[in-house]
């Protein structure tokens, strides 16, 4: 896979349809698992902004129209993607992103609480940002932060799974 | 030129990232129900008491035109209140409550016209109660909040009002092709009815919104069509919607009574 385009373009089938076709119909506690941040996680750094900001967005509407929630993850997805950068920095420290050729550097090179915080803030987060949207009242809280927390740590302990199994010691 | 070019190229992703964030955030209110009457109910309170301030001004300037408004319908109503002292008739108005309201925003240029009054549910104005003005229909409540309504123009493709023939009694429906806003077409009368240009259109009673006979305008054109045993005909409007400014809200007393017991043939 010498192809960034193709690499990336494979992933974003590989996990769209894993996550429409498999992840959806899948409830644990009244939630299904959240695969679909992995795409944003791993993301290659060096990639046209852009670009990087359309597939995004494409994933979020496809994503969207399988759900039924016209534009709500798409919405929280693409402000994740914008946090992105200030999570990485956060919880890697200040290292230069230009440099940073390969995800796998960052995931072999760092020790695992760095890593989890990374995962800890970017499913929170876009947890969080999902159910406000989706419920758009303050007032029912206390019900946003208690399903944001449950299907963070379900979709955390299998993201980490995924990463584990499909990254090579080359990956990007 | 150069210069919004280099900017383009300058920030090209946060401006197409904002661009996709608008776009998504349009869908998320545009496509879903429960958002979208969120955010208008949230939208409606703001614009509504800007448009209610507005309207106070604009109202001052107005007085006059309004006055001589006035003096005319007190002419018309006192040679009404001398018509009904001799006619003795039956049918009284006591069925329907008038409610005076101020339109305070109005449109006539979309296909889908929506006019904004000032009364709402502290003025106990439900939904499906009927707005008329003094020479015409003006629409149908379809929302409303504490203080204000927001009704169903007459200039509303998808409105759809019984009428009929003044002299003849014969039913149609009247509804708007959104072309020309003071032109109107009646549809399904049928071909027996004799009429002509000039004959007055009123609100039929089959429908318990609005009153019988309350005018609604002229036929300016009819034509018959091949094979066809129904009338096409073209209304003029008595009243010019874009300009009307008092209406009036109208209750049926008895609507509820007349929902229940059609409900209730409804099981046989």
């Amino acid at each position: 896979m010498k192809n960034i385009n193709q690499l990336v373009f494979l992933r974003f089938l590989f996990i769209i349809f894993s996550q429409i076709l498999i992840f959806n119909n899948i409830l644990i506690y009244g939630i299904s698992p959240n695969i679909y941040l992995i795409f944003l996680i791993v993301f290659p750094l060096t990639y046209n902004k852009s670009l990087f900001y359309i597939y995004i967005f494409i994933a979020g509407l496809i994503l969207d129209f399988f759900s039924n929630t016209y534009g709500i993850i798409t919405f929280s997805l693409l402000l994740s993607a914008w946090f992105r950068p200030y999570f990485l920095k956060f919880s890697f420290g200040h290292f230069d992103a230009s440099k940073v050729r390969k995800t796998a550097d960052y995931i072999k090179e760092t020790s695992l609480y760095q890593k989890l915080t990374f995962l800890i803030l970017m499913y929170f987060s876009h947890q969080f940002l999902l159910f406000s949207v989706e419920v758009f009242s303050f007032e029912k809280l206390d019900w946003i932060i208690k399903k944001t927390l449950i299907s963070t740590i379900i979709s955390i302990i299998l993201c980490y799974i995924f990463i584990l199994i499909f990254y090579t010691k080359n990956a990007r | 030129m150069r210069r919004i070019i280099d900017f383009l190229i300058k920030n090209i992703h946060s401006l197409t990232f904002t661009f996709l964030l608008s776009f998504s955030l349009i869908q998320i209110i545009d496509k879903n129900f429960y958002h979208n009457s969120k955010f208008n109910f949230y939208s409606n309170i703001v614009i509504n008491t800007i448009n209610d301030f507005k309207q106070n001004f604009s109202e001052y300037f107005e007085l006059k035109i309004i006055n001589e408004n006035l003096i005319i319908e007190n002419t018309l109503l006192k040679n009404n209140s001398i018509n009904t002292a001799e006619n003795d008739s039956i049918i009284s108005d006591e069925n329907y409550t008038y409610i005076p309201a101020k339109i305070i925003s109005n449109s006539i240029k979309f296909s889908k016209n929506f006019i904004t009054i000032n009364k709402g549910i502290n003025q106990k104005i439900n939904v499906e109660d009927g707005v008329i003005s003094k020479i015409g229909v003006i629409g149908i409540i379809n929302n409303n909040s504490d203080k204000f309504s927001t009704v169903i123009s007459i200039l509303n493709t998808d409105l759809k009002i019984n009428a009929k023939v003044k002299n003849t009694n014969h039913f149609g429906s009247l509804s708007w092709d959104a072309n020309n806003f003071q032109i109107m077409n009646l549809d399904d009368v049928p071909k027996s009815a004799l009429i002509k240009n000039g004959d007055t259109i009123q609100t039929g009673g089959m429908s318990s919104i609005f009153p019988e006979n309350i005018p609604i305008g002229t036929i300016i054109e009819y034509s018959l069509p091949d094979a066809s045993n129904y009338y096409k005909i073209k209304v003029k409007l008595f009243e010019d919607i874009g300009s009307v400014n008092n209406v009036y809200v109208v209750k049926n007393n008895f609507k509820q009574e007349i929902k229940d017991l059609e409900k209730s043939n409804e099981k046989y």
